[in-house]
């Protein structure tokens, strides 16, 4: 090594090897990083060191001689030489270890971290063999729930206090403190307030030992019987990656994986325990099809034939744009691709759609010129985020904004209708009414009144505009104005967001009216001919419909069969009840799912198919990041993959779409998609690892490249106005049909501010009339001060439609 | 050409030579070989005197296993009436015995001595299902009785059933400090209960062993 030291970098000694390590590191990362482990439990990565369990001590050789110091707060100092392994630090080790084991009880056998757990490992390395002490143990009451999802065993507890610091640092909802003092000291939360966080499920994976454990894992296996596979999260389009565990053929559990791009590691808890409904039992695993009563089990044969048939004869009498096809967003790449193709190629419509009427302009979403990564988030200087309450829809990215506005000091500019999760943090918040965000935007741009100063901190780059619908009442236009104003600001990324999981990978894969595959554009005549000739067939032009369009298609008789791909629109669509009675009078539906659902049960032909964990492919998240996702179970019996369901009815339509493995398809995206050029699954599966790749790559062109156009709409007025928008855990089914979560469902309220409660004569907590555009439900009303006055805000899907109209009315009921 | 005919004839005389010396065969199975004390035989799951399970399922049997042969799954205790001390019991425990080597690894990695071998051999069995053994014929009875799946084979000698190989602790069970260093079993309901071998404190059992005599 030559003696000059590069930039940036200190020279440091360790067990007498020297080295270079960036300069500001912790010791402890930089040892690492050189291959020096130094054990620890308190210190985390991710957190800022406390110093508190002392397991790190290592000798510093300093002017005053050499001492004993905690690694994990120690920073590296050009000329440091440090002893990992002397004698004194042993001893230390060995002291740490014996003190932290006095009150810990022997329950390794029936704890669920034993096997994996830091404080066994580092006592086997780096511990006593015995112990001096023979008294009797503290003792706590056995575990006691914090919340539904977590348990905490105090017993266990090494006090390392990285649970806490998690809830207060990382997730911001500091519900767990440490109370008491001495060996008596231990963690809970405070009087009758639940650990009810977002976020709770890292802590058990973060706690060096068993004393947080998690209701959906506990006992149920010990990790030597797990098998593990590195997946993609599968419940909304940030795009985690998750380790899956599963034994015995069952998944049991799924852990983050600390990948940079993405999660840092974290994961929310709908992540992370919703994987309980791929283990359900309410699982399709035959095909089923319409019968006297109800929908009837049937051979794949018979539901093979009736399904390709239906489909001809509508196509014979009524002409291709007679079928319609949505959903895609909730599979992977493969399947969505295969989608897209079987309903363009062999039926030959031009009517499909992954997004469900809540979405944006599939163009805004797929291709935005100057598009941003999450990882922009790191060197922000400022941000906006006007769009969903990233808390409820996107939680890990809230988690990354979060980081950005505390840890790294980025200013934070919210508008929303109502509070969210990270008004907390926010430098600027910007509330409005639905309806009128359009006023708002125009007063931001022009840094008229209050909105004057957070104009001042957006124009101070780098900026990272998050983008997306704020409300299921507000039309796609608001977002798309709002990632227009954001191209305008100085040195600005936008990063336009919708939540389903894979609606981004759907959309690339051509499953839209206006998009091909690769982001390609379908009124593009050169883009579909060059893809007719891939594909041997003709490729409608893009006039097809959206799913509004195909629901008013169904109303008006212009569409008369409609392929479901795991999409439920009668309850997912803003305005269920109109899908649903749309949906009901479609001559056939033919729907690929893993349940049966609202809309599966006015189907004439179901297929059982493979899900999450069950089948393998890309996904591709809303930076257009592409990832693997792994297979590592079987899946029901009869249930089989979408694209091979699709390849069966399209053989029997007398066509193919050349889908004979997922891979197969892969390989032809790679071919076809003009964005997905070097995206394999061979570059996926070693070059890139963990952090997926983002397309386009260098090497690949993106036919469109799509600039937000502001389309200024008079504001709305009206008395009273609804904000209509998702919660974390709602009537979906991923949430539904796990037992964990299904119980941590809101039940529904309407939000009303205390004044307007108070011109319409309704109290906290009563009972009121809340009638829309379409229907009207009995509620309970609830106040909410941070909605504008003439707001009232409906959780969406928890059971209560009113339509999705702008208008409202509200009543009190005696 | 006689001395050829000589030669065979010697081949009977070895024969006849064997008729008077001491016969080392057993006539198995009327009469059966003492065993090697510590034989290993077909597992039991035990019990504590009280009658509670002493298996927790831990599943560090199944985990050391080389053959993969146990499966266990744990649960939580019932509260009102818990199945072992502690908070987790073993609710399936199966161990499939054509896979099984005898290597009594189980039985060494088990940190309550639930799972001990026995001297029985005999297993078998009529279909392959029937070899794998479920807590039905593994668990013993809370008095101690061991249950046989084919309790009327004739070639069952039921009292090796009570014979447990259960001399495999190097420190008392229970961690405490007096017994130190002291080599003991445990008791357990109906199976276990051996005279100490050679060199083994027999003044290192604990006093409970007394009390599950009876
Ligand atoms: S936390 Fe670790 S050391 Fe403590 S009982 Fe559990 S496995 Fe054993
Ligand atoms: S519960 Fe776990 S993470 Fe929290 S302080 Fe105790 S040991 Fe640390
Ligand atoms: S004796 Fe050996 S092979 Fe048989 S179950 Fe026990 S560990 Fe497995
Ligand atoms: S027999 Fe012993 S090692 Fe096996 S699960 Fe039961 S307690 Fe654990
Ligand atoms: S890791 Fe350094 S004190 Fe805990």
């Amino acid at each position: 090594m030559s003696d000059e030291a590069t930039p940036g970098m200190v020279k440091i000694t360790i067990d007498g090897r020297e080295m270079q390590v960036p300069a500001g590191d912790l010791l402890i990362a930089a040892a690492e990083k050189a291959g020096t482990y130094i054990p620890r439990f308190c210190w985390h990565s991710r957190m800022k060191p406390v110093g508190l369990c002392r397991m790190c001590l290592v000798e510093v050789e300093g002017p005053r001689g050499t001492m004993l110091t905690t690694s994990c707060t120690m920073q590296v100092n050009d000329g440091m030489v440090v002893h990992t392994e002397s004698d004194v630090v042993k001893k230390a080790q060995e002291g740490v270890l014996e003190f932290l084991l006095i009150n810990h009880p022997l329950d390794c056998p029936v704890c669920d971290k034993g096997g994996e757990c830091p404080l066994q490992d580092q006592t086997v390395s780096f511990g006593p063999g015995e112990s001096r002490f023979v008294e009797e143990k503290r003792h706590f009451e056995k575990p006691i729930p914090i919340s539904d999802l977590v348990l905490l065993d105090r017993e266990r507890c090494i006090l390392c206090a990285r649970c806490t610091r998690f809830s207060e640092e990382i997730s911001g909802d500091p519900l767990i403190e440490f109370v008491e003092r001495g060996s008596g000291t231990q963690v809970l939360t405070f009087p009758d307030e639940p650990f009810a966080s977002y976020f709770s499920g890292n802590t058990v994976q973060i706690c060096p030992v068993g004393a947080l454990t998690a209701t959906a894992y506990r006992f149920r296996a010990r990790p030597w019987d797990l098998q593990a596979a590195e997946s993609t999260c599968p419940h909304c389009s940030v795009g985690c990656r998750i380790s899956v565990q599963s034994s015995q053929n069952q998944v049991l559990r799924f852990q983050g994986v600390d990948v940079d791009s993405t999660n840092q590691g974290w994961l929310c808890d709908k992540g992370r325990f919703g994987f309980e409904y791929l283990n359900s039992p309410d699982r399709l695993s035959t095909p089923k099809m319409a019968g006297d009563d109800g929908l009837q089990e049937a051979s794949w044969i018979d539901a093979l034939d009736a399904a390709a048939s239906g489909l001809m004869s509508i196509i014979d009498e009524h002409g291709p744009g007679a079928v319609a096809g949505i959903g895609g967003a909730r599979g992977t790449n493969e399947e969505a691709y295969a989608f897209g193709k079987f309903l363009r190629s062999v039926v030959g419509t031009g009517h499909l759609d992954a997004q469900i009427g809540d979405g944006l302009e599939p163009r805004l979403l797929a291709a935005p010129a100057d598009r941003g990564l999450i990882g922009d988030l790191e060197k922000a200087s400022s941000i906006l985020v006007w769009g969903p309450d990233l808390k409820e829809e996107l939680p890990v990215l809230y988690l990354r904004v979060r980081r950005a506005a505390t840890e790294l000091g980025a200013k934070l500019v919210v508008a929303h209708p109502r509070r969210t999760g990270l008004d907390d943090v926010a430098t600027h918040t910007l509330r409005y009414r639905p309806g009128a965000g359009q006023d708002l935007l125009r007063r931001l741009a022009a840094g008229e009144g209050d909105a004057g100063a957070a104009l001042a901190a957006l124009k101070e780059g780098p900026t990272v505009v998050i983008t997306g619908l704020a409300g299921l009442t507000e039309g796609p236009d608001l977002a798309e104005a709002v990632a227009a104003f954001g191209r305008d600001l100085p040195d600005a990324t936008v990063l336009p967001v919708a939540r389903r999981s894979n609606v981004f990978g759907a959309l690339d894969m051509g499953v839209s009216p206006a998009l091909l595959p690769g982001r390609a554009s379908a009124v593009d005549d050169g883009a579909r001919a060059t893809l007719s000739g891939h594909w041997g067939a003709d490729v409608p032009d893009g006039s097809g419909r959206d799913t509004a369009g195909i629901i008013e298609g169904l109303e008006a008789g212009a569409i008369r069969a409609v392929v479901l791909l795991g999409a439920d629109p009668a309850v997912d669509f803003p305005d269920p009840a109109r899908a649903s009675a749309a949906l009901a009078g479609a001559e056939l539906i033919v729907a690929i799912d893993m349940f049966e659902s609202v809309s599966t049960s006015m189907a004439t032909v179901v297929f059982p198919a493979l899900g999450f964990t069950e089948t393998e492919g890309t996904v591709t998240n809303l930076e257009g990041r592409v990832q693997k996702v792994s297979r590592l179970l079987p899946g029901p019996g009869g249930a089989r993959p979408s694209w091979e369901i699709l390849e069966d009815v399209a053989t029997r339509m007398g066509g193919s779409i050349g889908a004979t493995s997922a891979g197969v398809i892969a390989t032809e995206i790679e071919k076809v998609a003009p964005a997905y050029a070097g995206a394999t699954w061979d570059a996926l599966n070693t070059a890139f690892g963990r952090d997926g790749i983002v397309v386009p790559t260098a090497d690949a062109t993106q036919p469109i490249e799509y600039v937000p156009v502001d389309r200024p709409s008079a504001p709305v007025q009206r008395d009273l106005v609804l904000h209509l928008a998702r919660v974390l855990y709602d009537g979906g089914t991923t949430v539904q049909r796990g037992l964990s979560l299904a119980k941590l469902a809101a039940e529904p309220a309407v939000y009303i501010t205390p004044q307007d409660a108070h011109r319409l004569g309704v109290a906290d907590g009563s009972a009121v009339r809340l009638s829309g555009g379409n229907g009207s439900a009995e509620l309970t009303a609830r106040f909410d001060d941070s909605l504008t006055p003439g707001a009232v805000y409906l959780p969406f899907n928890l059971g209560i439609s009113v339509g999705s109209g702008l208008e409202v009315e509200l009543e009190a009921l005696a | 050409m006689a001395w050829r005919y000589l030669k065979q004839v010697e081949g009977f005389w070895v024969v006849f030579r064997q008729m008077f010396k001491p016969r080392v065969t057993t006539p198995y199975p009327k009469v059966k070989r003492v065993k090697p004390q510590r034989f290993h035989g077909r597992h039991v799951l035990n019990r504590y005197p009280n009658g509670m399970e002493k298996c927790i399922g831990c599943e560090l049997c199944a985990g050391v296993c080389p053959a993969r042969c146990i499966y266990v799954r744990g649960k939580d205790n019932p509260v009102d009436e818990p199945v072992s001390p502690g908070e987790r019991y073993g609710f399936i425990y199966e161990i499939n015995m054509l896979r099984c080597i005898f290597c009594a690894m189980c039985v060494e990695a088990c940190p309550t001595e639930a799972i001990t071998m026995t001297q029985l051999f005999e297993m078998s069995v009529q279909g392959r299902e029937d070899a794998i053994y479920t807590r039905s014929e593994l668990l013993m009875s809370p008095d101690g009785v061991v249950p046989h799946p084919q309790p009327q084979s004739k070639f069952n000698d039921l009292g090796e059933l009570t014979l447990a190989d259960g001399w495999m602790r190097a420190t008392a069970a229970a961690g405490r400090a007096e017994y130190q260093g002291i080599r003991h079993w445990t008791p357990t309901a109906g199976a276990g209960h051996r005279p100490p071998e050679q060199g083994q404190a027999a003044d290192g059992v604990p006093e409970t062993e007394e009390e599950s005599e009876g």
